[in-house]
């Protein structure tokens, strides 16, 4: 027993110290650089910061390199496998492409006003440009999805910069060297994104699945039913760490006998992947741009700013013109019906007498007409005719003496 | 073979294929991920360190498999020196084995295999996910090790067919 636990112990003290004649170092000596390695890194210090944008340069660069070969059978594969299905593909696509033009119009008008609300809703004005950065290693790695472009600090990119597929969301930088930077795709296990559901108009959080898609996560009981099929999601630019309504995936219902399942499934095909943009986003508080404006070097931006701040002033200016002008007319029109109340209650008045005046009229013409003919209308004796006060009576005189109910 | 001996730098070049190989591998992550198989992968790495320092070959020096870890960290995106150290304890496990092994058998290997990179993914996740707070798929680590366990034997007989060429 004593012997067995010799020969382990010999066993291992040889296999960690005894180094061969080709060897440099021990293994020993190896392993505890790589802990004291694995502790540096963990440890955020300058030196190693930048000795290991070094290395990451060096070694993306040699990757892209050596990955050309593979590449190239990758590519070759993919066009193969393209080419099969290239005619349905075509059809697909031109369909598509049909329906696209006919929203992109309306999308443009809604982007750019979407564009003047936001920057009116900020206290800053955020001008963004778009660079195009090449994929120099996308390894597609099971353990962590994730690509590298040949664009980085030199190009201001930073940690947290956007990354898109034309106008799709793809990703985050999370490594910046100097000409490189690395980007964690939205697939990746680690990758959270704020999103809004649409049309339901839920907030959610996406996780990538450390493959293809995306999981919805976090999202409050019972609303997960209101899903479709037809959902889209894309950023709801809560935590400003992706910028709000760019556009990710459309929803995928799984439903299995026991649960139901919400999958994203991205616009963006993360392995075929070639070019990506990069949004560059600069701020500038508007006080400042204010003070800028007096400098006589504008830039277009600034620019634009004066003549929406003069628009403005005049806009506020027609406001109160208006407002005073809207006082007088109320006050104008306040009059005018008093006057039309005085004129309708004068109306009246003159009615009333014009009434009295023709029923005296009448009255007169009776009376006078009374005293000629009251002899024919009258009954009498001996002769025939109405009794007096009658209206038969009144009709006759007024009649001349023409008696008509005989 | 003995005319590729008189080849002076080709034969080199033969010699230090295995480590070229390393490297390129390390650099490329040559795993046929592109084929885009749910969970397939395999460590091509681990196959070929394993081997060799089994083998005790010459020119596969300890150092530059370490530097190799280090590049595979900078490709893959994990924190620097955690490759370095898995392969690191590769060749402890080798050279152990090698110490106590009279009889070498490959289906023994193949095990023996089995057992160090069940070991070193067991290592490599606890910590990824404790000290670094990586989120990971344990079920990509396991299919990982089943694959890089399953072609060790195809790989195996094809570095025999270069060590025979070389030894020739």
């Amino acid at each position: 027993m004593a012997s067995s636990r010799d020969d382990f112990i010999i066993a291992i003290r040889s296999a960690f110290l005894k180094k061969s004649t080709q060897q440099k170092f021990s293994l020993l000596t190896l392993v505890f650089v790589s802990m004291f390695i694995i502790l540096l890194s963990s440890l955020d210090f300058k030196v190693i910061r930048y000795l290991k944008i070094g290395i990451n340069e060096l070694v993306y660069r040699s990757s892209f390199v050596v990955s050309i070969p593979e590449n190239f059978v990758k590519t070759t594969f993919k066009e193969i496998s393209e080419y099969t299905t290239f005619f349905n593909n075509y059809k697909n696509d031109q369909k598509e492409l049909s329906e696209l033009k006919s929203n992109y119009v309306s999308n443009e008008i809604i982007q750019y006003e979407n564009d003047e609300l936001k920057e009116l809703i900020n206290d800053y004005i955020s001008s963004s440009d778009k660079i195009l950065a090449k994929i120099i290693v996308d390894h597609d790695s099971p353990f962590l999805k994730s690509i590298i472009i040949n664009k980085g600090s030199k190009d201001n990119i930073k940690i947290g910069t956007n990354i898109y597929d034309q106008s799709y969301l793809v990703g985050r930088v999370i490594e910046v060297n100097f000409k490189t930077s690395r980007v964690l795709l939205l697939s990746d296990l680690n990758s959270n994104v704020p999103v809004t559901i649409a049309p339901q108009n839920i907030q959610a959080i996406i996780t990538g699945d450390g493959k293809n898609y995306g999981q919805i996560k976090y999202i409050k009981g019972g609303l997960s039913d209101e899903f479709t099929e037809k959902s889209i999601v894309y950023t709801s630019g809560t935590g400003a760490i992706f910028k709000s309504g760019t556009p990710i995936g459309k929803l995928k219902v799984l439903k299995n006998e026991k649960n139901t399942k919400y999958n994203v499934e991205f616009y963006s095909d993360y392995s075929q992947l070639k070019y990506v943009f990069a949004e560059i986003i600069t701020k500038s508080e508007i006080q400042d741009l204010k003070q800028e404006n007096t400098n006589e070097n504008k830039t277009p931006i600034t620019a634009k700013i004066q003549i929406l701040e003069d628009e403005k002033e005049i806009i506020e200016e027609t406001n109160l013109k208006f407002k005073d002008e809207n006082e007088n007319l109320k006050n104008e029109i306040n009059n005018l019906n008093n006057k039309i109340l005085n004129f309708k209650n004068e109306i009246l008045t003159q009615k009333k007498t014009i009434n009295q005046f023709n029923i005296d009229k009448d009255e007169l013409e009776f009376l006078r007409l009374n005293l000629i003919y009251s002899n024919k209308c009258q009954r009498k004796l001996f002769s025939t005719g109405y009794k007096v006060g009658t209206p038969e009576y009144k009709e006759c005189v007024l009649n001349k003496g023409k008696k008509i109910y005989e | 073979m003995s005319s590729l001996r008189s080849k002076g730098s080709f034969f080199k070049l033969y010699s230090w294929l295995p480590l070229i190989i390393l490297v390129v591998s390390v650099l490329n992550e040559f795993d046929f991920n592109y084929l885009n198989l749910d969970y397939f992968s395999f460590n091509f790495p681990f196959i070929l360190i394993f081997f060799f320092t089994l083998k005790e070959f010459k020119n596969f020096d300890y150092f530059l498999v370490f530097v190799a870890g280090l590049f595979n960290d900078t490709v893959v995106g994990l924190p620097l020196g955690i490759s370095s150290l898995s392969y690191m304890l590769i060749c402890i496990a080798t050279a152990y084995i090698r110490n106590i092994t009279i009889r070498p058998s490959p289906i023994k290997d193949w095990f023996y295999f089995l057992l160090v990179i069940s070991l070193i993914n067991s290592l490599n996740y606890s910590l990824l996910t404790l000290f670094f707070s990586f989120n990971l798929n344990l079920m990509n680590y396991l299919v990982n090790t089943f694959f890089t366990f399953s072609f060790y034997i195809i790989f195996v007989s094809i570095f025999k067919y270069y060590l025979k060429g070389l030894n020739d």
